[in-house]
């Protein structure tokens, strides 16, 4: 078999399997998400890759390599097939079949016609937009082991020298040293080697499958240093692995000898066995340690690898900082691990179990009235929330990712509709829960494409008002207190409340009788079926209005809103929970029922003396009147109120509410329960908790249900009887 | 003065085919069992074909328990596959025993 | 008695290139189109070395590898895993099932024979 022949396998195997391919692309519009086949449509782009590289066809590779990252991400679930991706996908598959068939008919893919080159640039740059910066086509580096590299002054010794101590798995994982020796006697000669047998316990302790084995090779071979070290590169990640070029420095040998685990005077011997020192040099090597060791007589040397201070002879402090650095960054590196977001989410959930369990405890305690156990409970609850505050940041990712999507929204939608509109992203590194952030990618397209579509004006206006004919659409995260903070801006024409207002009385929204604030007028754009695009456009005709931006930012417990001056521009602000999972609550009794608020919603609790208090639904409160509503009959607990009740008043995003409840019970952590379906009419609810004791406590929705109290009576799907009764 | 039998002051034991990580526990046990205060024993290499680095380890070991239980040790024969290891490992030193060196293959 | 290697492959051209490089330089060599494939092939076979692939139909490299290092006569066999700049994650799984050796595809044949050679010579 000839290289020919392997060509001509290569070539079936690709068109079969980017037939492949196109199958299972075609196959994800119907079963959207399956994962058996994203990976079918992996394989492909994998395999042809792979074996692209065996024929040097490196345009491919680089072409497969994007794409395959691209793929990666959709597999990790950093990325979903849509429309779009599913189309860049079948013109990837085209334009590779395309290649083949030039390798097929011998051409050259240094040279490609224009047009194919003008397509592979193309689609290249396509697939890059689907690629967060961290992942973009990173080369991958081996950590190289640190060599010393030896300059005039160094010491006589000709060849290198080689410091080796075998991991315990080495022998179990299929490497025998044995292995490495002939290899390297491949490319040099082992001139002299001296096994170190210190390790090898006692026949009792010993396991035969262990490793226990070090030696010191003196190695003469004109191989640069990247050969040397790859030789070891399987048997690095548990071995100590030291090379010395030759002609090191003697402070290079004496920082060798003081980092291996054996004795200082043994290895020096050793080291002259092997003829790396002579017998002058080691007496000059072992007085700098001497020398070093006044300074810093408790240094133990066998430990020196894994802990090295920094207080050291002047002689070697410098070497011995840059191992530092070195050793740092590798633990850094070593430090990192991917997880599965699954198993992720089962700690999170079961912390949140166990702040149930907790909180059980501590009730049962107080209930007991035994002191030790309550403070012992205590201290539980303290440290399950520490370990709440430390598995909570395990989940945050950065926004930037997906802000930088949009680069590639903007560039082509501003092709599309004929604008010149720049995007600016700041905060990227903001971090957010990871299912949040999955989440906000089609809130954000559409509120982007908004503010191309309907925001940023024609060139004509824009130069007309005397604004720069580029248009601008800023993202922008930030942290504030316990939520996020991303805003959509643009510096469009900004948003005309009149316009607004006029078209929700057309529409029915709001009566002509009411008068509303600019920011309830606002507020108006996130009702169902409101547009206020006089012509309806090619995006607007996607059918995602405002409303559903609304509610799957309320499905996030977030809030949005917006803000405009006309003739300057318009801003989208969408305020977040950092984490879907665990919040603090404030828990209140309704009749039987516990209910719970989230914490950093309540703003006072007072106690309500009388009902007359009340007067149209509304409280007077600090010489101004709060709407208020009874959990009672929100809920329509046909229970007894209790004689003396109490208001707990909440706000968030400027609107105020008071509560009225039966008791007030406390502050605790809540773990978030969805909801099942029955319950998705009631808008009100948030979730539902388990309480210590086992009982369920519903969790509410304040933004929800301060919007509905603000909303115009006839856009309010629920109401409470008593406000009915005012009607 | 030792009162072993004839028996026990002079063992052979034949290694063959494969010393290595395979074979590591099984030897172990062999090679501790044939051990014995004062007794004298031959480990015959001649029939070793492979020999990796736990094979190696494994006769350090049993270098080093003959000499804290006070037996005698030697490795004899040595097969080519042994010697090569040997050099490779710069262990041929450690035991001592003479090597018959068969014109150099190196 | 030259020194045996199974590749495992789902892409054809990989273990002909392959294949062609090991027994140009002296190995044996034994082919597998996937897991399921090699286990077959495998068959008790004295083998020095395995290559495989991570992503294949039918079985996969990882558990190709973990079923391999189960059977006696194969636990401390080497194995080089092909893996991807995309899939380091994958190193990681194929490193906890057994194989601690990887070569990074795309690879030329000269790059995958340097790898070999380090563990075992023909």
């Amino acid at each position: 078999m000839d290289m020919d022949e392997v060509l001509k396998t290569f070539i079936a195997e690709s068109q079969e399997l980017l037939l492949q391919m196109e199958d299972a692309l075609l196959q994800l519009e119907h079963t959207p998400g399956d994962a058996d086949t994203i990976n079918a449509i992996f394989r492909a782009a994998h395999t042809i890759k792979g074996s692209a590289g065996l024929f040097g066809l490196d345009l491919i590779v680089a072409f497969t390599h994007i794409a395959e990252s691209v793929l990666d991400r959709v597999r990790s679930n950093e990325l979903q097939f849509n429309a779009e991706l599913t189309a860049l996908f079948l013109q990837v598959g085209d334009h590779l079949a395309r290649l083949i068939a030039l390798v097929d008919a011998g051409a050259d893919l240094n040279t490609l016609e224009v047009e194919v080159q003008a397509t592979h640039e193309t689609l290249s740059e396509q697939l890059s937009y689907y690629l967060a910066p961290a992942t973009a086509a990173k080369p991958v580096a081996s950590q190289p082991t640190r060599i010393e590299r030896g300059n005039a002054s160094g010491l006589s010794a000709d060849h290198w020298h080689l410091s080796l101590r075998f991991g315990p798995d080495t022998l179990r994982n299929g490497m025998d040293p044995l292995g490495l020796f002939r290899y390297l006697n491949t490319f040099g000669r082992i001139v002299s080697i001296v096994p170190l047998l210190d390790r090898l316990p006692s026949a009792a302790e010993m396991d035969p499958e262990t490793c226990y084995l070090g030696f010191e090779i003196a190695f003469a071979s004109d191989a640069d240093k990247a050969t040397i070290d790859g030789t070891f590169e399987f048997v690095r990640e548990d071995s100590l692995i030291r090379i010395l070029p030759p002609h090191s420095k003697s402070d290079e040998y004496l920082e060798l000898i003081r980092t291996l685990p054996e004795e200082d005077m043994r290895l020096g011997e050793i080291l002259m066995r092997c003829g790396t020192l002579t017998a002058a040099e080691l007496q000059e090597v072992l007085l700098a340690q001497v020398e070093g060791q006044q300074r810093d007589e408790a240094q133990p040397i066998g430990q020196v690898l894994m802990e090295q201070s920094l207080v050291q002879a002047p002689v070697i402090a410098a070497a011995l900082q840059k191992q530092q650095q070195i050793k740092d960054n590798r633990s850094n590196e070593n430090s990192l691990i991917r997880v599965d977001a699954n198993k992720l989410d089962k700690l999170i959930d079961l912390v949140g179990e166990l702040i149930i369990a907790g909180a059980g405890a501590r009730m049962t305690a107080k209930n007991c009235g035994h002191s030790e156990m309550l403070e012992a409970t205590e201290l539980l609850s303290r440290l399950v929330e520490e370990v709440r505050d430390s598995a909570l940041p395990l989940r945050m990712v950065q926004i930037g990712a997906t802000f930088n999507r949009f680069q590639r929204v903007v560039r082509d939608v501003s092709k599309e509709i004929g604008k010149d509109i720049s995007l600016s992203i700041s905060g990227g590194e903001t971090e957010l829960d990871k299912s949040v952030v999955e989440r906000m990618g089609d809130p954000l397209t559409h509120l982007v494409r908004n503010a191309m579509d309907h925001g940023i004006e024609s060139l004509q206006t824009r130069q007309a008002n005397g604004k720069p004919a580029q248009g601008n659409v800023c993202l922008n995260a930030c942290h504030d207190g316990g939520n996020i903070i991303i805003e959509v801006t643009d510096d469009g024409g900004g948003l005309d409340p009149q316009r607004i207002l006029a078209k929700a009385r057309e529409r029915g929204l709001v009566s002509d009788s009411q008068t509303l604030t600019e920011q309830e007028i606002f507020n108006l754009i996130f009702e169902p079926g409101f547009s206020t695009a006089d012509q309806v456009s090619n995006l607007s005709g996607r059918g995602v209005g405002m409303d559903v931006v609304k509610r799957n930012i309320s499905a996030l417990r977030g809030t949005i809103e917006l803000s405009s001056t006309l003739g300057q521009g318009t801003r989208v602000r969408i305020r977040l929970p950092l984490t879907l999972a665990i919040i603090d609550g404030f828990l209140v009794n309704v009749g039987q029922a516990g209910y719970v608020i989230p914490l950093e919603q309540v703003e006072e609790c007072i106690e309500l003396h009388s009902d007359s208090a009340i007067t149209r639904g509304h409280l007077e409160l600090h010489g101004q009147m709060l709407p208020v509503v009874r959990l009672r009959e929100l809920f329509d607990d046909d229970s007894t109120p209790p004689r003396r009740e109490s208001v707990v008043v909440v706000q968030q995003g400027g609107l105020r509410a008071g509560l009225v409840v039966d008791q007030l019970v406390g502050e605790f952590q809540t773990v978030i329960k969805p909801l099942g379906k029955v319950f998705a009419a009631c808008r009100v609810l948030g979730g539902f908790t388990i309480l210590g004791d086992g009982s369920v406590a519903l969790i509410l929705d304040i933004p929800r249900l301060l919007t509905q109290l603000a909303a115009p009576r006839s856009a309010v799907p629920f109401e409470t009887k008593q406000s009915y009764a005012h009607e | 003065m030792s009162s072993a039998s004839a028996e026990n002051l002079y063992r052979i034991l034949p290694l063959e085919g494969s010393l290595s990580i395979y074979s590591a526990t099984e030897h172990m046990g062999l090679l501790l069992q044939v051990l014995a205060p004062d007794a004298e024993v031959e480990l015959d290499l001649s029939a070793i074909d492979e020999l990796d680095c736990a094979g190696l380890q494994l006769l350090v070991l049993a270098k080093q328990e003959a000499g804290r239980i006070g037996c005698h040790l030697r490795l004899s024969n040595h097969s080519p596959a042994v010697i090569e290891a040997f050099e490779l490992s710069g262990l041929g030193t450690f035991f001592g025993d003479p090597i018959l060196i068969k014109p150099a293959s190196e | 008695m030259a020194k045996t290697i199974l590749i495992v492959d789902d892409s054809a051209s990989i273990r002909q290139v392959v294949g062609m490089t090991l027994k140009n330089a002296g190995y044996e060599v034994i082919e597998g189109v996937d897991g399921k494939d090699a286990l077959t092939k495998l068959d008790g076979r004295k083998v020095h070395l395995i290559i495989s692939d991570v992503n294949m139909p039918n079985m996969d490299g990882i558990t190709f590898v973990k079923n391999v290092k189960q059977m006696p006569a194969y636990k401390f066999t080497p194995v080089i895993m092909l893996t991807t700049e995309a899939g380091d994650g994958k190193k990681g799984e194929g490193q906890a099932a057994g194989a601690k050796a990887w070569v990074v595809k795309p690879f030329q044949p000269a790059q995958m024979l340097t790898a070999v050679s380090k563990l075992i010579l023909p």
